[in-house]
């Protein structure tokens, strides 16, 4: 099974490859903009973990490190598993037909 | 005569224009040399300076790992020093016995890491206690004029007699240490306390 573009302009002038182009984009921004924002929550968390640690408050050193954590998985998930899909190869590994 | 200083001239002329064009940047020497390889091997130094979103994404991946190991770091050590068990031996305070009413002492007690402050009151009580501020671990100083213990980092105030916290942020009272004022009007420190439950010292 393999997916073949469309050169031919369809509705809005666009073709499924500028389609799939702009998609590409859109979802490479999306994983930045997460990232982001999952770093600057790790900053907070970091802050926050310093500030307990020097005021001796034990009790919640474990939920920080745990955040931070969490948030570490995340990003790593995004790195390697939350990838824009290819535009040579399908999910299961198929060569998709080039476009003519 | 006039001849001769005017090739003199020009060959200093000559002298200095050629180390006025040695001096211009590397950058041209480099590109210069490097000239008859550009074909073999062409770069683009304004390329290089772009970030793609790949790269930066890399980038922001590392920086979460880092991230993550700090704040594990900072919770680990304090949790490190939270179960070291400290021996109270006691200690003499060297001169404390010649402090004045309405001044302090610093010095060090259990351990060398470990700093403290010796205030004695107006009315020549001693008292002592851990000059690490239970907010932000900034150190205390006596203040003379009020009487007080305070922090200058975040402006916290304490009682000298009880180490309560008087006024700003820091959430408890200071580590007490115990004195005994032995012969000879010399104060020895036997013991540490905490500030709170929540911290042991």
């Amino acid at each position: 099974m393999s997916t073949r573009y469309e050169t031919t302009p369809v509705k809005g002038g666009r073709t499924d490859e500028s389609r799939a182009i702009h998609g590409h984009a859109a979802v490479w921004q999306t994983r930045l903009i997460l990232l982001v924002m999952i770093n600057v929550a790790q900053l907070w968390i970091l802050s926050a973990t310093v500030e307990a640690a020097l005021a001796a408050h034990y009790r919640v050193l474990l939920p920080l490190v745990i955040s931070s954590a969490i948030c570490w998985l995340i990003t790593l998930s995004i790195i390697f598993w939350w990838k824009p899909v290819s535009r040579r190869y399908t999910s299961t590994g198929y060569i998709r037909n080039k476009p003519e | 005569m006039s001849s001769e200083n005017s090739k003199l001239s020009n060959s200093i002329k000559a002298v200095l224009a050629e180390e006025v064009s040695h001096a211009t940047s590397d950058e041209s020497d480099v590109r210069a040399a490097t000239r008859p390889h550009q074909h073999d091997f062409p770069y683009d130094r304004g390329e290089e300076a772009q970030v793609t979103r790949r790269e930066f994404c890399n980038f922001l991946a590392v920086t979460s790992t880092a991230l993550f190991v700090g704040a594990a770091g900072f919770a680990g050590k304090a949790m490190l020093e939270r179960n070291r068990t400290a021996q109270y031996t006691p200690a003499k305070i060297e001169g404390a016995e010649a402090l004045v009413p309405g001044s302090s002492l610093n010095f060090r007690y259990p351990t060398e890491k470990d700093t403290a402050i010796l205030v004695r009151a107006a009315d020549g009580q001693y008292f002592a206690y851990g000059q690490k501020c239970t907010h932000l671990s900034c150190p205390v100083y006596f203040e003379r004029e009020h009487g007080r213990l305070e922090c200058p980092c975040h402006e916290g105030g304490f009682d000298v007699q009880t180490g309560n916290v008087l006024y700003g942020p820091p959430p408890r009272p200071l580590d007490r240490i115990e004195l005994e004022v032995r012969e000879g009007g010399e104060v020895w420190a036997l013991g540490r306390k905490a500030g709170s439950d929540e911290h042991s010292v």
